[in-house]
């Protein structure tokens, strides 16, 4: 992937209605963001609707895009993740069944650190991760990559659901407190 | 049902971006995005430091059909110059609705319509999806498919399949000063050193040790490589919870590691492992 300052150079020519940037962009974060998606969403046909969605929201918003708030990647991500969970939460709501029908994720390499770029912000994060006891580790890490539910995280840890409540905000407490601001 | 603590703005703020609000909640969380500075402040907060996580996920090639239909949407919209005037933009609210999304300003509700029917499209595929595949592939359809089915165990099975668990230790003398980042695959029981900081020792060696209450003395893993990345399998011999459990350590070591199999040298760095991806099925709770 491009270095961050290059993301934001791109993000600028972007807000300007630069077409060429905006696929520059795509061509450097899809894959990326299309990870993110399809942990969610778990069906190649949702996260194609889903990724387009969020492009067409980066080439509107990316004027909106505040590098002091946000690195490049981060702010995409979090557009995705947004439009992902949306979508997942309106197919739980009519109880539709939904299966992988065309969906085999890719087998992933041994290593999830090789070659990937180690911000000091998430060795921060994971560090403060690390104070949190190991099912509460998993509990808010599952949340964030898999977009389940409560009621989700309730059911795959044997907890009720309010007790799974108490969890994530302590949890997520605890992060802040941890992180600072 | 808004209970006292989903009025608090930090936790509202938190778990929306963490994505567990539920529907009531959430729509609440939006609409105060919209309207709340603060609280539009809180989720920016959280999206950039919980975003970081994002470097542990896999990169997935989308298929090319995204950017071909992605492309013929923008062509299919007004010039994008036109669509930042908030004038030309309202002026375009009235006209005729197309498949564009982008119109940036937009009323609310029109946005919320649009967004709606783009779920409306995608569920309708997914329905299609479905039947097709109980028409072509009955096999591929899980035996638990029944006219109310839980959603949740579906994803439950679904995660089970594919997803092996990952830990990740940053080896430290202080939080300033990470020196060896551990990689541990539990499944594969590989592990990877990455060297981030420390130096290649001259006539000494890196030894990397599993200290565990369950061994009188610290397990060599090997001594660490001059590169970048150490590649090793010697966690073979050891159980999940030790692994997880244990403490890591590297200590300065004749070349080639201690003779002995006993940690001679100081001890350099240590560090514990964090669940970094959560892996397929929780392990189940320790025993106190």
């Amino acid at each position: 992937m491009l270095t961050s300052a290059e993301l934001v150079w791109l993000l600028a020519a972007v807000a300007k209605g630069d077409r060429a940037a905006f696929e520059r962009l795509y061509a450097a974060t899809r894959a990326k963001l299309y990870g993110v998606v399809l942990r969610i969403l778990r069906r190649s046909d949702l996260a194609d609707e889903v990724i387009q969605e969020t492009y067409l929201k980066i080439w509107t918003s990316a004027a909106q895009f505040n590098p002091a708030l946000a690195t490049p990647i981060t702010w995409m991500v979090a557009i995705a993740r947004n439009r992902a969970i949306d979508l997942i939460r309106k197919k739980t709501e009519v109880s539709i069944e939904e299966e992988s029908d065309a969906m085999d994720v890719a087998a992933e390499t041994s290593d999830p650190l090789a070659g990937r770029e180690l911000t000091e912000e998430l060795k921060r994060l994971l560090a403060c991760m690390g104070k949190l006891d190991g099912e509460r580790q998993r509990l808010v890490l599952l949340a964030y990559y898999s977009g389940w539910t409560r009621e989700q995280l309730a059911v795959n840890f044997d907890k009720p659901v309010n007790t799974i409540k108490t969890w994530l905000r302590r949890s997520l407490v605890e992060i802040r407190e941890c992180l600072g601001s | 049902m808004i209970s006292d603590d989903s009025l608090d703005p930090q936790a509202l703020a938190a778990e929306y971006v963490l994505g567990t609000l539920d529907p009531e909640e959430r729509a609440r969380a939006q609409m105060l995005l919209d309207t709340d500075t603060a609280f539009a402040g809180r989720v920016q907060y959280w999206e950039r430091r919980l975003g970081e996580l994002q470097a542990m996920v896999d990169a997935v090639e989308p298929p090319s059909h995204v950017w071909e239909r992605l492309s013929a949407r923008l062509d299919a919209q007004a010039p994008s110059s036109a669509i930042r005037l908030p004038g030309l933009a309202e002026r375009g609210g009235f006209e005729p609705v197309d498949d564009s999304d982008v119109v940036v300003d937009l009323t609310r509700r029109l946005r919320r319509w649009r967004e709606s029917t783009m779920f409306t499209g995608a569920l309708a595929a997914g329905l299609a999806a479905l039947v097709i595949a109980s028409v072509l592939a009955p096999d591929i359809l899980p035996e638990r498919l029944r006219p109310k089915p839980r959603v949740v165990e579906v994803v439950k099975t679904e995660v089970v399949k594919s997803e092996p668990s990952r830990f990740v230790a940053v080896l430290q003398q202080d939080a300033a000063s990470p020196a060896f980042i551990l990689t541990v695959d539990i499944e594969g029981r590989s592990l990877t050193v990455r060297r981030v900081a420390a130096d290649v020792p001259s006539e000494k060696s890196y030894e990397l040790w599993l200290v565990s209450d369950r061994y009188p003395a610290p397990r060599s893993l090997g001594v660490v490589g001059d590169t970048e990345f150490t590649v090793d399998g010697k966690l073979g011999a050891y159980d999940p919870a030790t692994i997880t459990e244990a403490t890591y350590a590297v200590t300065l070591e004749p070349v080639g590691g201690s003779p002995t199999g006993i940690a001679t040298g100081p001890v350099l760095w240590t560090g514990k492992l964090v669940q970094a991806l959560p892996g397929a099925r929780p392990s189940a709770p320790r025993a106190p």
